[in-house]
């Protein structure tokens, strides 16, 4: 026993000191460090591999693109890319690269550009992270500082394409892509940040790029660091173990208020919660697919759905006011330009007697149960509703659902699906009636519009695809190709919007609400920062660097630098008591043990 | 009488265990052998494409997608499948993870070491004390030690880690009320961690509530078996004997009814040793423990079948091996297994 507290004992002694050490956890004081948390670990340093959102974020931020989403609009502005032209038919573009460096002091040159480019297309293991940005592209061609890219077809979101260009003379070493951890620190960008340091999942360490074209970033080092488990990385931001946090929940969100150091940033979101409806599924060669519910396949009854959902109460009861409802369709308010709205006799507002009536105009009664049948009496109308497993708000959804689709004779039964369970039911073998869907939008709404196209419904064989509605719509399609040729930006936004308008009122999917952007951080450790766009933007996981390029960190010299837990003083007097008392249970354990040894 | 069985003849004895360890390494070697082949046949029931699970709702072409998959092996019959698995397992390859897009034996080497460290000062502490609080329970039933330690243990025993873990966050890390929030949130070690002594104190206050959970929730188990073991030999004549000489009360129960009582939990803890292989998963999670549970967390959670596969087959064949080495360990021990 004795052996054993002095054990114990010895282990306690190993960890005092140490929490004295915890009030000073950065090496140099003087240095400005920033600590975002985050809930998604990086999968690849190797961006030709990464798909993870955390890893584009992180990307962002220590590589450059040929453009980069304006802080105020939104719109493509200049990048690594200081200007560019196209050609009058659209399939020719020429950039000129800026006269910069990277951040081994080494020259940028279009060839830079070149090579990344054409590494993707004739690698097919560089493909893997950001392949379709490349798919249209005929050849990539480099004269100095001017990049030319000519393409198979025209294609308006040239201006947002999302790869970030690589250092040839790094890059060309590599032997094999694909295999490539990339794990080479520090790493040579062209972004406002270096990475000095990568511990799986642990953390990412940027330190400023003093040779940035902008101008150095204010602060010395951004740490991005990985919580398991969201709960913790709250506790995290109210102690001080870090200073923001971003796509939080309403209830973590919740959680902050009152805690006068953290600022709640409660904002619009780019995410848009809409219900995927089994429309009729069918694979890409136009064959039924799936089991969803035939009464489904019929608009009128889509519609009396859409009727009977009650968006302002959802956003109230389901997501804690923290969201807008959707009076438009997939792209929410955020992207002004691209945004369209529903307005007069086309605005779908809660309406139950409406829906009835739809229902009862196109003939399904309602049986002595109350519950519809199909016209010729076949079936029921009864849906299953597929949602994830522990997900309390879209349960709470459901429950929500199913008392308004009740009100119009419709059954809805919850279905739990477990997340790969989900996206294969929902997305390839179409095992569904009604889904939980949703989408976060980049300023380009390219890739969210595509996600509704003919072509990108699964094979037979459950092959391919990446729909999101199994939706397959010649007007839609014919929209689609018409935004896509269309480079003047007012003329394609309109374009976008009857597309959005086609989803609207076709209702293959049902928007229900647009989630806030909910974050959080410290302001005692950042004295400012500003979000992307502007004017009320996102701060994390918004598009491009902006919010860390020009975040301000609290001088370390004010009272507010004391990190959020204990002052060293008063850690350093817990330690001195413990071992007090460790010193004197020694004390008493030696006198016993003399005692014994006396009586033995 | 004697306190100790007299061992009968050594050579025989010997040869009696040699076979006897052939025979359990040999059962172990079959459960091997059907774990790799249940390992495959069991990932492969699981629902989920890997391939778009991989993409993460990130627009693919089909012939992408078709590339992953045949980067993946997955374009290939399931037998070609197996056997390529058997293969490489037998070369103690676990195959490239899908998401890292590195060698499951090297992210496992990566983590392993974090992993022995929590688990392993856990178990050591958890047994220590449980072992120590079994025996002084169980030598005087009844009593308040008794009575207060076992309705504890039996408490932190019936707790869901998980909750356990979050309230020890809650209160240990943000600090509650007149409690401060001395530990870390996160982690095996600060971001800026410093080098040398600072450095290991730095990883031993990152490991207190990770372990500090890890241990409520196991140490139960040793001071229960513990506890009824002393019970079954505080009754015993050679305890009497032993009092009849005039031995102290401690003494007796340190020296003599202890080392007895022993014997049951060396299973108990060989067993443990093969769970501590595998981490914990959710105590891991919890604190964001970049170990083997930890990897294992995210495998499921991508869904990343060969790292899922990997990690599974090191823990269940490190259960197995250490069960077997706990027979063996205890045959050694306990002559009267010896002769039966």
């Amino acid at each position: 026993m004795r052996k054993l507290l002095a054990v114990l004992g010895a282990l306690c002694l190993a960890v005092v000191p140490g929490v004295a050490y915890a009030a000073d956890p950065v090496k140099d004081p003087a240095k400005k460090v920033i600590k975002v948390g985050v809930t998604q670990s990086v999968d690849s340093m190797n961006p030709f591999l990464a798909v993870r959102l955390v890893t584009g974020s992180i990307q962002r931020m220590i590589y450059g693109f040929l453009t980069v989403p304006d802080s105020r609009t939104l719109q493509p502005s200049p990048d690594l890319a200081e200007s560019w032209t196209t050609s009058p038919d659209g399939l020719t573009w020429t950039f000129k690269i800026r006269q910069a460096k990277w951040s081994d002091g080494q020259p940028i040159t279009a060839d830079d550009a070149a090579w990344t480019f054409n590494k993707m297309i004739t690698d097919d293991g560089a493909k893997t992270g950001n392949g379709p940005a490349v798919a249209n592209f005929q050849s990539v061609t480099a004269n100095g500082q001017e990049l030319t890219i000519k393409l198979k077809t025209p294609q308006a979101s040239m201006l947002d394409n999302p790869v970030p260009i690589m250092p040839k003379h790094v890059w060309e070493k590599v032997k094999n892509i694909s295999e490539y951890d990339a794990e080479v620190y520090p790493t040579v960008g062209s972004g406002p940040y270096v990475a000095v340091e990568h511990k799986k999942d642990q953390f990412v360490r940027l330190e400023a790029n003093p040779s940035y074209w902008r101008g150095r970033p204010k602060i010395d080092e951004l740490q991005v660091i990985f919580y398991d488990n969201p709960a913790a990385s709250i506790v995290g931001l109210k102690k001080g173990d870090i200073d923001l946090i971003g796509r939080l929940n309403p209830p973590d969100f919740e959680s902050l208020k009152g805690d006068d150091n953290i600022v709640q940033w409660n904002t619009q979101g780019r995410r848009a919660a809409y219900l995927q409806i089994n429309h009729g599924a069918t694979t890409s060669d136009n064959k039924p697919i799936g089991d969803g519910h035939p009464a489904l396949e019929d608009p009128r009854v889509r519609t009396a759905l859409h009727y009977a959902i009650d968006k302002q109460k959802l956003v109230d009861e389901v997501q804690g006011g923290l969201a807008k409802p959707a009076d438009g369709s997939i792209i929410p308010p955020l992207y002004k330009d691209f945004f369209w709205a529903a307005s007069g006799a086309e605005k779908v507002t809660f309406d139950l007697a409406k829906a009835n009536k739809i229902l009862d105009d196109a003939g399904y009664k309602k049986g002595p149960d109350g519950v519809r049948t199909m016209p010729d009496g076949s079936r029921k109308l009864q849906f299953r509703f597929s949602i994830h497993t522990d997900t309390p708000i879209e349960d709470k959804l459901a429950e929500y659902l199913t008392g308004w689709f009740k009100e119009i004779g419709i059954t809805l039964t919850t279905k739990r699906l477990d997340s790969s369970k989900f996206t294969e039911e929902t997305g390839t073998t179409a095992l569904f009636d009604i889904a939980i869907s949703g989408w976060s939008v980049n300023p380009d709404p390219e890739e969210v519009l595509g996600t509704h196209l003919c072509s990108r419904r699964p094979t037979a064989s459950g092959q391919g695809g990446g729909t999101e509605s199994f939706y397959c719509d010649p007007q839609y399609e014919s929209l689609y190709l018409q935004q896509q040729k269309e480079l003047d930006r007012t003329k394609r936004a309109d374009i976008i919007k009857k597309m959005e308008e086609r989803l609207y009122t076709d209702a293959p999917v049902i928007a229900l609400y647009y989630p806030n952007d909910l974050e959080g951080y410290r302001k005692d450790r950042i004295a400012s920062i500003t979000p992307i766009p502007e004017d009320k933007g996102l701060l994390y996981g918004g598009s491009g660097y902006w919010p860390f390029y020009t975040l301000e960190a609290v001088s370390k010299d004010g009272a507010a630098a004391e990190s959020g837990g204990l002052s060293g003083g008063v850690i350093a007097g817990i330690a001195a008591a413990v071992v007090v008392v460790l010193i004197g249970g020694f004390f008493v354990l030696r006198r016993r043990q003399g005692a014994a040894d006396e009586r033995e | 009488m004697t306190v100790t069985v007299e061992a009968p003849e050594q050579s025989p004895a010997r040869h009696g265990l040699l076979r006897y360890a052939a025979t359990k390494a040999g059962g172990a070697l079959l459960s091997i052998a059907m774990v790799i082949v249940a390992t495959f046949f069991l990932f492969r029931l699981l629902p989920g494409d890997p391939v778009r699970a991989l993409a993460q709702g990130r627009n693919m072409t089909p012939e992408q997608l078709d590339l992953e998959r045949a980067r993946l092996g997955l374009d290939k019959s399931i037998p070609e499948q197996f056997l390529h698995f058997v293969k490489q397992t037998l070369q103690f390859d676990l195959g490239v993870s899908y998401e890292y897009k590195r060698p499951v034996v090297d992210l496992i080497g990566e983590r392993i070491g974090s992993t022995l460290l929590l688990t392993g000062t856990a178990l050591v502490i958890a047994v220590s004390l449980g072992l120590w609080q079994g025996a002084r329970a169980g030598w005087r039933p009844g009593s308040r030690f008794d009575k207060v330690s076992t309705a504890i243990s039996l408490v932190l025993w019936s707790v869901p880690t998980f909750w356990l873990g979050l309230l020890l966050l809650m209160v240990f890390a943000a600090g509650v009320g007149p409690i401060p929030g001395i530990f870390p949130t996160r982690g095996s070690s600060s971001v800026d961690k410093p080098d040398g002594f600072a450095g290991v104190l730095d990883v031993g206050v990152h490991m207190v509530l990770p372990c500090l959970t890890l241990v409520a929730v196991v140490y139960a188990q040793y001071l229960l078996v513990m506890r009824s073991s002393v019970l079954d030999e505080v009754g015993q004549d050679y305890i009497t004997t032993a009092r009849a000489k005039g031995l102290r009360d401690d003494d007796v129960r340190r020296k003599h009814a202890v080392p007895n009582a022993l014997l049951p939990t060396v299973t108990l803890v060989f067993m443990r040793i093969g769970f501590v292989v595998g981490g914990a998963v959710t105590v891991e999670a919890i604190f964001s423990w970049p170990g083997l549970g930890q990897l294992f967390y995210e495998a499921i959670r991508v869904p990343d079948f060969t790292l899922m596969q990997g990690t599974f087959l090191l823990i269940t064949v490190s259960v197995i091996l250490m069960n077997t080495l706990a027979d063996v360990i205890y045959h050694l021990l306990d002559p009267r297994v010896r002769s039966a």
